[in-house]
């Protein structure tokens, strides 16, 4: 897919979403969604699987999303998916998010960690981030067992590496 | 008869001449008349031998002495023909010798090398088999020491794994995030 193509959708599903005046919870609830299809064989195969007919695709979203997110939320994958683009949709996700902040005037700091954060933790997290980078950051936090514990910090170009996967490989390499 | 009883007899049976003197016939001269037909006819034959079988004996004797020449000059030649085969067979004797010293010396000179090239390849053989044989054992040493090294950092990543993951409670995460909260909070 082009990058004018996902800016397209990307773009279109912002302006849904702003219109909807949802932008900051389906921002939240779309990146989220995001990760979670980049994480899941299954559900990537179910829903760019070109054998499955595009409802059924469709229902798919509708099952996991429905009552857990927002109703423009599960409109906006459901309608991208239907649309034959599932395999875009973290590209288009990305896009909008870093639109969203750049609207805001924020920075997007994507934190991965192994445990969630409480809101406590985010804030102060995200005050940190601002006050290492002297910009005002939109905090999306993944939860990646994979990191196994600390935080790894990506806004822009800059990554900000804490995590215990990160020294369990140093200490790997050096043994 | 003695020889006494030869010259008394003659004498007894001389003849008496004119003068009443006993003459007797010489026993060593013959009679004048004698003597001189006698002498005639002996030139008469001589001279008819000269005249009628000169030639003849002439030409026995030139075709004899031509046949002894002849003679002569065949052993001459097969004397001569005799020793050039001699010189001949001296010089392949000769020759012989000196192709078999040749021969000799050749292959002395072959065997030589022949050795020398075997013990030079020898020599080379064996360098090759030690340096093979060093590079092997150091790459077996190596080898060794890689997978020693490669077991140990196996075992070593898993016991990092093993204890880092068991002690990853839910108060040490904690105290990972505010670590890396104020650590980030403090660096500007």
């Amino acid at each position: 897919m082009s990058d004018n193509r996902i800016d397209g959708y990307a773009r279109a599903l912002f302006e849904i979403a702003r219109a909807e005046g949802t932008i900051d919870e389906v921002e939240d609830e779309l990146f989220r969604f995001a990760r979670s299809y980049e994480s899941s064989d299954e559900l990537r195969n179910a829903l760019t699987d070109e054998q499955i007919p595009a409802a059924k695709r469709q229902a798919i979203v509708e099952d996991l999303l429905g009552g857990k997110a927002t109703s423009t939320t599960t409109q906006l994958v459901s309608m991208v998916v239907g649309a034959g683009r599932g395999r875009e949709l973290p590209a288009i996700i990305d896009r909008l998010v870093a639109r969203a902040s750049s609207a805001k005037n924020l920075e997007l700091a994507e934190v991965r960690t192994a445990v969630p954060l409480t809101s406590d933790q985010e804030t102060r997290l995200a005050a940190a981030l601002a006050n290492a980078t002297g910009k005002q950051v939109n905090l999306k936090v993944v939860v990646d067992p994979a990191v196994l514990g600390g935080v790894v910090a990506t806004i822009g170009d800059t990554v900000i590496d804490g995590s215990v996967r990160t020294r369990i490989d140093q200490l790997k390499s050096r043994l | 008869m003695s020889v006494l009883g030869t010259i008394i007899r003659p004498m007894a049976e001389c003849g008496i001449d004119a003068n009443g003197d006993c003459v007797t016939h010489s026993p060593i001269l013959p009679e004048t008349p004698e003597i001189i037909w006698g002498g005639l006819a002996s030139i008469i034959i001589f001279a008819l031998l000269v005249k009628f079988a000169g030639p003849a004996i002439k030409k026995g004797m030139a075709a004899r002495t031509e046949r002894i020449q002849k003679e002569l000059d065949g052993a001459a030649a097969a004397k001569a023909a005799a020793a050039t085969e001699a010189t001949q067979i001296r010089q392949a004797k000769g020759d012989i010798a000196g192709e078999r010293a040749r021969i000799l010396a050749e292959a002395d000179a072959q065997a030589t090398a022949v050795l020398e090239d075997g013990r030079a390849r020898l020599r080379q053989e064996l360098a090759d088999l030690e340096t093979r044989t060093r590079a092997e054992i150091a790459a077996v040493g190596s080898r060794a020491g890689d997978e020693l090294r490669a077991e140990i950092a196996r075992l070593s990543n898993a016991a990092v794994d093993h204890v880092v993951t068991g002690s990853l409670d839910d108060a040490t995460q904690q105290e990972l995030i505010e670590g890396f909260i104020a650590r980030v909070g403090a660096a500007k």
